[in-house]
Formats: C-alpha cells, structure tokens, sequence
C-alpha cells in the first residue's frame, strides 16, 4: 500500500514538473538590421522553439538561422554567410536565462506583467550576457511573452564594409514573441 | 579648329563612352540584385519530393548528410498533418514523428497563408517549401526540421 501511495505521489509531482514547462514550436523572432540608406535587411523566423518553466523562471530561446526568412535572396546570402552568421557552422541562435522578478507574475491569474530577464545570447558561438524586459500576459492559461532589445553585432564579431558604410545598422532591433502552452 | 581634341584623340571619347555604358549595365543588375524578391515558391521546380516519416528518418540517422542534400533547396513533403500553430496572425503546419518527436515544420509564404488556413489536423497533403535544414532542439531533446516561405502543393 505505502508503495503504490509513493508510486502515485511520483506521477503526480511528474505531472505537475510537465505541467510546469510551457513550450512553443512557434515562437516569433524578428531581426532589423535596416538603416536610412537600405530598408533590406530585415527577417524573420515563425518557428522558434521556446520553452518557460513556470515554477523556476528558466526561459530558453532556439532558432535555426537558416530559417530566418528575408525579401531579398543576396541579403538572406549574405545573412547566412561565413563573414556574417555562418549558419553552416552556427546552425542556432540560442537564449538561455532566467526571470529574476518570478515573484511579479502570477501564472494563475489573468492579467499583464512586467518582469525582468537575464541570461546568455549565443550567436555565432559567441555567448554575451543580457538583460532585458519582458511583458508576460496570461489569459485563460495561456501565456503570451514579448520583449524588444536590441544587440551590438561587433559584440558578436560581426563587422565589414556595409556595417562601417550604414548600410547595415551597427545595433540591430531584435523583437521576440512567444505564445506558450 | 574647335574639333582639334575630338581627331586628335578618338579614343578617349570612345572610351568614355564604353566606360559609361557599362556603369549603366553594372548599376543596372546592382539594382535588379538589391532590389530582387523571393519567387513564389508555388512556380518553384522541388529538387526532391518525400514522405514526412522518410524525411525525418533521414535527419535522425545522419543529420550532416540529410543537411548537405536538403538545405536551402526547394522541397515537397507530403503526410498527414500532426498539429497546426498559429504565432501572430499566420500560421505553421507540423508532420510530428510519435515514434521519435522529431518533426517538420512549415511556415507559409505571405500570399499562401489564406489558403494554409484550410488545413486541419489530420489531413493528408502536400507542402513545398524551402527547406532549412534540421537542427537538434536541446530544449525538446528531438530533431526539428524547419521550412519557409511554404505553399500548399496541388
């Protein structure tokens, strides 16, 4: 009897651990690297997968960057390029951090809240820490999260001509959408 | 006497002329380049036709060689649909293995999410897009296989 109890209190602590996870194979990503003088470089990519455990905070980010969908096949080239993201070699960028204001959100109770993240941003292979805010809605169970940031491309050892030219901006926006179920 | 410089050196005027022609051709495909759109894929030749199963098994048994021969190449797969998520106002089409929890996943081009929005899970159809290669997800611990710019395949 005391084993079948333990046996069933392990698959419901289980349960609620799964529970916990929320996940998305669809997440939303968008890079905008244009400057005044060209309005190309830009993509995105619907498919990231995104993962946020609600009892930790512990949030991560994977996007395949080949999947990163421009208007203009040179610009998608040179996106995807040795001097650029070498997607060949780098297939991902991840995200792996942590909100640090768990306590500002309540999962369990529609409404919208503003909490805090930091973590480490891996592209290229090249890791940088960041810290960026994050709005979190919760209705009805689902959770939606967004946040806008922005990143420095020679932090990740990405330079040359168009950047130093303006045709390509120096500090990229990045905006990040998730709906995690 | 004014046309002295023009007999005396020919050349430099054909020359000039040469020079400035091919800056027109060179401006020309500079701005075809820079200014050139993705094609609709629904127009686009596939490079290879597979079943979603068949797809995926080729990435989980030797994904460098799956990656070499598929990515950035136009692909057709056809299965039955496993799940539909909509990110924004668009929509992604999944083939999920339930051996493996690998899966395929297509994101439709913009003039073809109308008509992706007809699909319901179950389906048995036809996607072409391009391919992005597959990746190994350490967050789901399986193989993922992305595509862009998809079109329903009739």
């Amino acid at each position: 009897m005391k084993k079948t109890l333990l046996i069933l209190s392990l698959v419901m602590a289980t349960g609620n651990l799964f529970a916990q996870k929320k996940i998305t194979t669809s997440a939303t990503v968008k890079f905008d690297a244009s400057t005044p003088i060209d309005d190309l470089p830009k993509a995105e990519n619907k498919t990231v997968i995104a993962s946020l455990n609600t009892s930790t905070g512990a949030v991560a980010f994977e996007a395949a960057v080949k999947n990163f969908a421009f208007t203009n096949p040179m610009i998608q080239d040179h996106f995807n390029g040795e001097k650029w993201m070498n997607s060949d070699k780098h297939p991902t960028f991840t995200y792996k951090g942590n909100i640090t204001n768990l306590s500002a959100v309540n999962f369990a109770k529609d409404g919208a809240y503003k909490v805090n993240t930091e973590g480490v941003l891996t592209v290229r292979g090249v890791e940088q820490k960041i810290a960026t805010p994050v709005t979190i809605v919760v209705k009805e169970g689902a959770i939606t999260a967004a946040t806008n940031f922005s990143i420095k491309l020679a932090d990740f050892g990405i330079t040359g001509a168009p950047i130093d030219g303006g045709k390509i901006a120096k500090e990229p926006k990045i905006s990040v959408s998730a709906e995690l179920k | 006497m004014s046309d002295l410089p023009r007999k005396r050196y020919p050349w430099r005027r054909r020359l000039l002329i040469a020079v400035l022609i091919l800056a027109v051709i060179f401006a020309g495909i500079y701005w075809y380049i820079a200014t050139e759109k993705f094609a609709d894929t629904k127009d686009r030749k596939a490079a290879y036709t597979v079943s979603a199963i068949e797809f995926m098994r080729e990435f989980e048994e030797n994904d460098s060689a799956a990656n070499a021969k598929y990515a950035d190449r136009i692909v057709t797969v056809n299965g039955r649909v496993s799940a539909i998520e909509a990110p924004d106002t668009t929509l992604n089409v999944k083939f999920i293995n339930p051996a493996t929890g690998s899966y395929v996943i297509f994101d439709f081009q913009q003039q073809h999410q109308a008509e992706a929005r007809t699909v319901k899970v179950g389906d048995s159809i036809s996607i072409k897009g391009s391919c992005s290669g597959g990746i190994f997800s350490e967050i789901l611990e399986t193989t993922a296989i992305t595509f862009k710019r998809s079109t329903l395949n009739k």
